[in-house]
């Protein structure tokens, strides 16, 4: 999977416009967009609570697992993964080698109809991302402010 | 790799804690979380997949935020492999998209076998992933040197720091919680060090 391509102000308004898009059309209470290493990029909705760090990161790894799963059976296609809840239901849907699309929906909406809504934000996140990729192919960072000496540690043990 | 989100001003980087089975990767983890000086806002939860015995099985992930870094908010998710052999497979799933290694070795004699062969695994599994160790930044920790039959550092660096650049290395013993924020840190220093220097280099 390669990585994400370095975003601005203008990437993220676009895909928090497709999510936004979509959370509406289909009735979602979150979407999220996380990338191949379980890190979220971006969110619209309402996420209530939910510890979205960890979502993320088992969310892509479950996903992984998934395709490894379906390699082992001689399938190689895997684009989505529903998982089906009493309260809330999960759809997570691949975005190409940019990441996933992981929509929180309350279970008495269909899987299907989520899935359907969800093709016209795969496309603009997908298009958005590619445009980023191109404009910035090296993933360039103006990491000019940044004073590696100034950091001190980054961690500390707490007073006891 | 390295998430980063201009518009948010956020870094998001990603640590795999690597190594032989119960060399002390998810300690590492638990006393990070557990004596790390931090907020409840910049401290995630420690989650861990482990089976009825406490034993990793799939990883234990912990997100840990710091603002140190001048004008970016700066997220480091902290992962660790299963040890065991049988696990291969998830130990490639988790490698994804690392960014930084920490090796954690066990440094009991009996254990150096093991050390040795999971270097080399950690080394196969980044080849299949198109990853090498010479281009991602990674540091390695001797672990258990309050046991009695733990091995002299000098053996282990021997053994373990022989490639042709030699990485820092760190002696521990993660129960007591001692030299797991010197690795924490060197890591961290490094995959920032290697950020800013290809962000230089890019925009040479």
């Amino acid at each position: 999977m390669l990585s994400l391509p370095s975003l601005i102000d203008e990437d993220i308004a676009a895909l928090d416009a497709a999510l936004g898009d979509f959370v509406a059309a289909s009735s979602s209470r979150l979407a999220i967009f996380i990338d191949g290493g379980g890190f979220i990029v971006t969110r619209q909705g309402d996420a209530g609570g939910i510890d979205l760090a960890t979502l993320g990161a088992l969310a892509a790894n479950s996903f992984a697992a998934t395709q490894a799963i379906a390699k082992i059976i001689h399938d190689h296609s895997v684009t989505s993964l529903y998982q089906e809840g009493v309260e809330n239901s999960m759809l997570i849907l691949s975005v190409g080698d940019f990441g996933f699309l992981a929509a929180v929906f309350p279970s008495q909406i269909g899987v299907g109809s989520v899935k359907y809504y969800s093709h016209d934000a795969l496309v603009r996140i997908s298009r958005q991302l590619a445009a980023a990729r191109s404009r910035a192919p090296a993933n360039g960072l103006d990491l000019a402010s940044i004073n590696l000496a100034d950091t001190g540690p980054l961690f500390r043990r707490r007073a006891t | 790799m390295a998430l980063i989100n201009q518009a948010t001003k956020e870094i998001q980087l990603k640590i795999v804690y690597y190594g032989p089975p119960r060399g002390g990767k998810t300690t590492n983890l638990e006393k990070v979380h557990a004596e790390v000086d931090a907020t409840p806002e910049t401290k995630g939860k420690l989650t861990s997949l482990a089976t009825n015995s406490d034993r990793t099985l799939f990883f234990d992930f912990l997100p840990l935020e710091t603002a140190v870094v001048r004008g970016f908010k700066t997220k480091f998710q902290l992962f660790t492999v299963p040890g065991q052999v049988i696990y291969n497979t998830t130990r490639q799933l988790v490698l994804r998209g690392v960014d930084g290694l920490v090796f954690v070795a066990d440094s009991q004699y009996e254990k150096m076998e093991e050390n040795v062969q999971t270097f080399g695994n950690m080394i196969q599994n980044l080849e299949t992933l198109n990853q090498t160790l010479d281009d991602l930044p990674y540091v390695l920790q001797y672990n258990k040197r309050d046991l009695p039959n733990a091995a002299p550092v000098d053996y282990l660096e021997y053994v373990l720091n022989n490639r042709d650049t030699q990485v820092p290395s760190f002696a521990s013993s993660a129960v007591k919680g001692e030299g797991i924020f010197e690795t924490l840190n060197m890591i961290t220093r490094m995959l920032l060090h290697k950020l800013l220097t290809e962000s230089g280099r890019k925009a040479a």
